[in-house]
């Protein structure tokens, strides 16, 4: 009986050195890919940044409004955010090359699974960047417009649209990389349809007389804004 | 120069290159751009005619109108008012863009195409002396078109512009933003740079004619101003010369598409001749021909406090637009100045604001049409306040207020100049 537990120990200790001499030189090949990776990823960043100096990317930035977004969700400059979502594509790209070395058996498989992701995460990135684009400069446009068309809530109209624009970014990104597809496109289907139906139904019936007036109210408004420019020149 | 005969043979017409071939020569060549000016028109042309027959007569002359397709008889009544067909010549210029017709502040869609044939034919005739006239008047007495033929044919300027004997408290759009801005700006004393009338030498005229302008969106609505400024940057003499206020055309635009117009026009302006105005200093004073009227017209009424009130409530929507214009220490004050009971915005907080709006398009902070729609509601309170704070002043005292608009917006030029300058 002991004999046997001693030989069950011996076996143990001897899978364990076997598995253990493996496991260190993929360890420190690893830790060599990682510290590798980190410093290209800290290669890639700086690059990065100075190129988008050299090629002025600011000017673009704050001509599209987006250092303006940036700024106001208390983010970094466009070019620093670039930068540094580069530099963890980047050590990613390495963490994941760095375990998969190690050979676990649940792991198996992820740098192609990870050489999968990132082109569609980085689409999904542009088309989230140009979502916000286009609601900023709709935004923009939006406001201004009905500013001096004089119609009423100007704000309110600017922002819905806003936010539906970057809605249908975010839907698309998600879409993009393939996250609770199905969920995210009923539950923005769902909404969306039923915000507009609500809306129609509640100015189609509850509304008309509001809308009337509000549309005499809004020509007549219209014709005193648009006065004519003759004393002022 | 075989080049530039090609490119005005492109721009003209083959019937008027016929025509203008057979005038040859000319000493003074009139143009007269028209659209829909039956009303006024023929007192103008008389005018001409007399002022040829009566004042250069041993000179060769030619009028030439220009017309944007008039469904009122215009073109019918120039040829019924001119003497002879020989020292008149008729062609038209077409309003239709690729993109869309656009009223101009003078009321005069495609007036930059009815230049430019002009233009072309000064060039093609060989002109000395180019008068462009204003179809609405105040032209309608020979002496007021020999007056402006006389300093440009005796060499003694090469633009001359009108000028107009104003009320202070008319004309705001001129006198609260672009007259102080251009005379700060490109350092010149230009009473009127909307002015529709002028008179240049054929050297002028082939110079601009020359330039890459006419087929730029902002030369629909911007032509008269570029001209004027073109002149100063390129160091054309300048003269002006007093004239009675025209008479206005009802074709005019709104106030906002006019306030948008001067703006992108300006801007256009200043991207074109930043290397002059950022260095131009000190202001010279431009000589003065003609007869000054002395007393003003009565300024044009129009309703302040609605505008205001309509500049109150624009502002506070685009307040969130307006903090990628405005410092921060602007921006409260904004706040603060339009929540107060009376419209009120003081001369060097309307000259910072003025100058902002022109770094923040420098520097892309938006699209420029957008920074030109969120200037509107800034100058309808501007204004406003300048009407209200001198309602009851007298004449002097509000003139005097102008001039000192005119020192403020000196005075800050170079804060201007160096957010120009900067990069960021």
């Amino acid at each position: 009986m002991i004999q046997e537990i001693a030989d069950a120990l011996v076996q143990s200790w001897n899978n364990f050195s076997e598995a253990f001499v493996l496991f260190v030189p993929r360890l420190v090949a690893a830790a060599i890919i990682f510290a590798g990776g980190f410093i290209v990823a800290v290669l890639v960043r700086r690059v990065t940044r100075r190129a988008l100096a050299w090629l002025q990317f600011d000017r673009l930035t704050l001509r599209s409004g987006a250092n303006e977004m940036l700024r106001a969700a208390e983010m970094p400059t466009a070019e620093v955010l670039i930068a540094k979502i580069l530099f963890w594509i980047v050590l990613l790209g390495f963490t994941v090359s760095a375990v998969d070395t190690l050979q676990f058996g649940p792991f198996q498989g992820l740098m192609q699974e990870f050489f999968r992701f990132v082109p569609r995460f980085l689409v999904a990135l542009l088309v989230l960047s140009l979502g916000l684009l286009v609601s900023n400069f709709l935004w923009r446009a939006t406001l201004l417009a009905s500013v001096n068309a004089g119609l009423p809530a100007p704000r309110l109209l600017s922002g819905v649209l806003r936010v539906l624009v970057i809605a249908i970014g975010v839907v698309m990104a998600l879409e993009q990389i393939g996250l609770a597809t199905a969920v995210v496109l009923t539950a923005f289907a769902i909404t969306f349809g039923a915000l507009m139906l609500g809306l129609a139904i509640a100015f189609g019936l509850g509304g008309r007389d509001v809308a009337r007036t509000l549309l005499e109210e809004q020509l007549r408004a219209k014709r005193e804004r648009d006065s004519d420019a003759a004393p002022h020149l | 120069m075989a080049q530039n005969i090609v490119e005005q043979q492109s721009t003209l017409p083959d019937a008027l290159l016929k025509q203008l071939i057979a005038v040859g020569q000319v000493d003074i060549l009139v143009g007269l751009p028209t659209l829909n000016n039956a009303s006024t028109i023929l007192g103008v042309v008389r005018a001409v005619h007399l002022s040829f027959t009566r004042d250069f007569p041993r000179l060769r002359t030619v009028m030439i109108n220009s017309d944007g397709g008039s469904t009122d008889g215009t073109p019918d009544v120039i040829r019924a008012g001119s003497f002879s067909d020989s020292d008149m010549v008729q062609t038209s210029h077409p309003l239709r863009t690729l993109h869309r017709v656009l009223s101009p502040y003078h009321g005069l869609p495609g007036k930059h195409t009815a230049l430019r044939a002009i233009f072309a034919a000064a060039e093609l005739t060989q002109a000395k002396t180019l008068v462009v006239l204003d179809p609405t008047g105040p032209a309608t007495k020979p002496e007021r078109v020999t007056e402006l033929v006389g300093p440009i044919a005796r060499g003694e300027v090469e633009l001359l512009a009108p000028r107009y004997r104003r009320h202070p408290r008319d004309g705001m759009l001129i006198t609260q933003f672009l007259r102080p801005a251009i005379r700060a700006l490109y350092s010149i004393g230009l009473d009127e740079p909307l002015g529709a009338e002028f008179a240049c030498s054929g050297r002028f005229s082939s110079h601009c004619l020359e330039q890459d302008i006419w087929s730029h969106e902002s030369a629909r609505f911007s032509i008269d101003l570029w001209l004027r400024t073109e002149a100063a940057a390129e160091r054309f003499a300048i003269g002006q010369i007093w004239r009675p206020m025209s008479t206005l055309s009802g074709a005019r635009a709104t106030l906002r598409d006019v306030v948008r117009q001067v703006v992108l026009s300006l801007i256009e302006s200043l991207r074109a001749h930043e290397s002059f105005w950022l260095t131009a200093s000190p202001i010279s004073e431009l000589h003065t021909w003609g007869i000054d009227p002395l007393e003003a017209p009565e300024p044009a009424p129009w309703d302040y406090p609605a505008l205001a009130e309509q500049a109150r409530h624009d502002i506070a929507e685009i307040t969130p637009l307006l903090e990628s214009v405005l410092e921060p220490a602007l921006l409260v004050r904004l706040k603060e100045v339009t929540t107060g009971p009376q419209p009120l915005l003081d001369d060097e907080f309307w000259v910072r604001t003025v100058y902002a709006f022109a770094a923040a398009i420098r520097h892309g902070r938006a699209a420029v049409e957008h920074l030109a729609d969120m200037f509107v509601p800034m100058y309808l309170w501007r204004a406003s306040s300048f009407m209200a704070r001198t309602e009851a002043e007298p004449t002097a005292a509000v003139q005097q207020r102008l001039d000192s608009l005119c020192d403020a917006f000196q005075r800050l030029k170079p804060a201007l100049v160096a957010s120009w300058k900067n990069e960021t």
